[in-house]
């Protein structure tokens, strides 16, 4: 429940940012929002060993993000999915921490970006660069940092008996 | 014998998972299409839920007013005199369509698409109030995009700035040796300008001259305002010349804008 409360006002913190902040081509901001994947990121402890609940929720997260945010049903639903099972992996390797989860944010925002320029330039949706792309995952770092850092910080006040791994 | 049996199961779901998803991807992102019923109900549903969460925000400002009372389309509709003249400049020139043939309808952006590199927004008027795919999005500073995707609640507007290569607009510069036709195809990054190719290299173009949208091509009205010339360059080949125009709207401060409907006969 925790969870989906988290994921939740994310993903809302997330589409009242965009309106407010700077969110054309060439003049993001620095604090340009991705708070709905990095929710998704700092609560997979509280579904370890639940891996099949976790893929499904982000699955069902990335349908609402594009209803709400995109209008192009299933991408995000299909990158969300994606980025849980990398996830899933990356968090046995890695495992988390304060300096940990900052590591994990920044490869999976990586990863999603880099995943959704693929995807645009295999349909040829637009004329994307290389260069566009890192503008978009340097403008994207910054603000979702300190966003996880803060999120990963208020679940460690999250009693142990939701978690099924702990947190260190 | 068995577990190779399995494995070989595996790699098939695997394969035609990957298909299943690829096609579904192909049909996700095709921009032109538009709402399937299923996907068009559940958009309605995220929009009013949206519009309520939205409304605080929403309501900080008051551009709404602004809007209403200086849109350049708006304007143009109120003046009763100038309505009349029209009139009559129609019925001698045998136009079909002008502005006045056009009711506007004010809507409010319930959020800028998080799908940064398409540059659309999602507004809280659609089938309902009359919108249709294709119809011209103006503000107060004049055009800024057009309709996309119609839901019955809500719909979604492709601003001009958005970086597709098919998205084009027919436009028309007033110089002093009479209008020029081009098309307007882009938008420069660094200057933050937008881009109108293919201009006649004879043409008398000069900076400062205004760029309407010309109508040809039936998709937007003809004259709606857009920008004026803020640089010209020559093309590579040197055969034409390449316009830069400014447009004095903030791409990433609308909040509010009037979409132009056609008025049933």
């Amino acid at each position: 429940m925790i969870g989906y409360i988290i994921v939740g006002i994310s993903l809302m913190i997330d589409g009242i940012l965009t309106n407010f902040l700077p969110y054309n081509v060439s003049s993001l901001s620095l604090f340009t929002p991705l708070t709905t994947l990095v929710s998704l990121i700092i609560v997979y402890p509280l579904y370890y060993h639940r891996n099949r609940d976790y893929y499904m929720m982000a699955f069902i997260l990335g349908i609402i993000y594009d209803l709400f945010y995109t209008n192009l049903l299933f991408l995000n639903g299909f990158l969300f999915l994606l980025i849980a099972l990398l996830y899933v992996k990356l968090y046995r390797e890695i495992g988390d921490g304060i300096i940990r989860i900052l590591i994990n944010i920044v490869l999976c925002i990586v990863i999603y970006e880099l995943l959704t320029a693929g995807i645009i330039l295999v349909f040829n949706l637009v004329p994307i660069t290389f260069s566009k792309v890192l503008y978009k995952i340097d403008h994207s770092l910054l603000f979702n940092l300190i966003y996880g850092e803060i999120l990963y910080l208020i679940l460690k006040l999250v009693p142990k008996k939701y978690y099924k791994a702990p947190i260190n | 014998m068995y577990k190779k049996k399995k494995e070989r199961k595996k790699k098939i779901i695997i394969f035609i998972s990957c298909i299943a998803i690829f096609l579904l991807l192909s049909l996700s992102v095709t921009l032109s299409r538009n709402y399937t019923f299923v996907e068009s109900f559940f958009k309605d549903i995220a929009t009013v839920c949206n519009k309520v969460f939205m409304y605080p925000f929403t309501t900080l400002t008051k551009e709404k007013e602004e809007d209403l009372s200086k849109s350049y389309v708006i304007q143009k509709n109120v003046n009763g005199a100038l309505e009349k003249e029209i009139e009559e400049l129609k019925k001698e020139l045998d136009l079909n369509k002008t502005l006045t043939e056009y009711d506007t309808v004010t809507a409010t952006v319930l959020s800028r698409n998080k799908s940064y590199w398409f540059n659309t927004l999602t507004i809280d008027k659609g089938k309902k109030e009359g919108i249709k795919k294709n119809m011209a999005v103006v503000t107060k500073n004049g055009f800024v995009g057009k309709i996309t995707k119609v839901s019955y609640y809500s719909s979604e507007v492709k601003l001009i700035t958005a970086d597709d290569v098919n998205y084009k607009v027919s436009v028309g510069i007033s110089t002093d040796s009479g209008d020029t036709y081009a098309i307007m195809n882009g938008y420069d990054k660094k200057s933050k300008l937008l881009t109108v190719t293919g201009v006649d290299k004879m043409s008398a173009v000069k900076v400062g001259d205004v760029i309407t949208t010309s109508g040809l091509g039936g998709r937007e009205p003809r004259g709606i305002h857009i920008g004026t010339v803020a640089k010209i360059t020559n093309d590579k080949y040197n055969l034409s010349k390449n316009i830069y125009l400014e447009t004095g709207q903030d791409f990433s401060n609308i909040h509010y804008l009037t979409v132009l409907r056609e008025k049933s006969k």
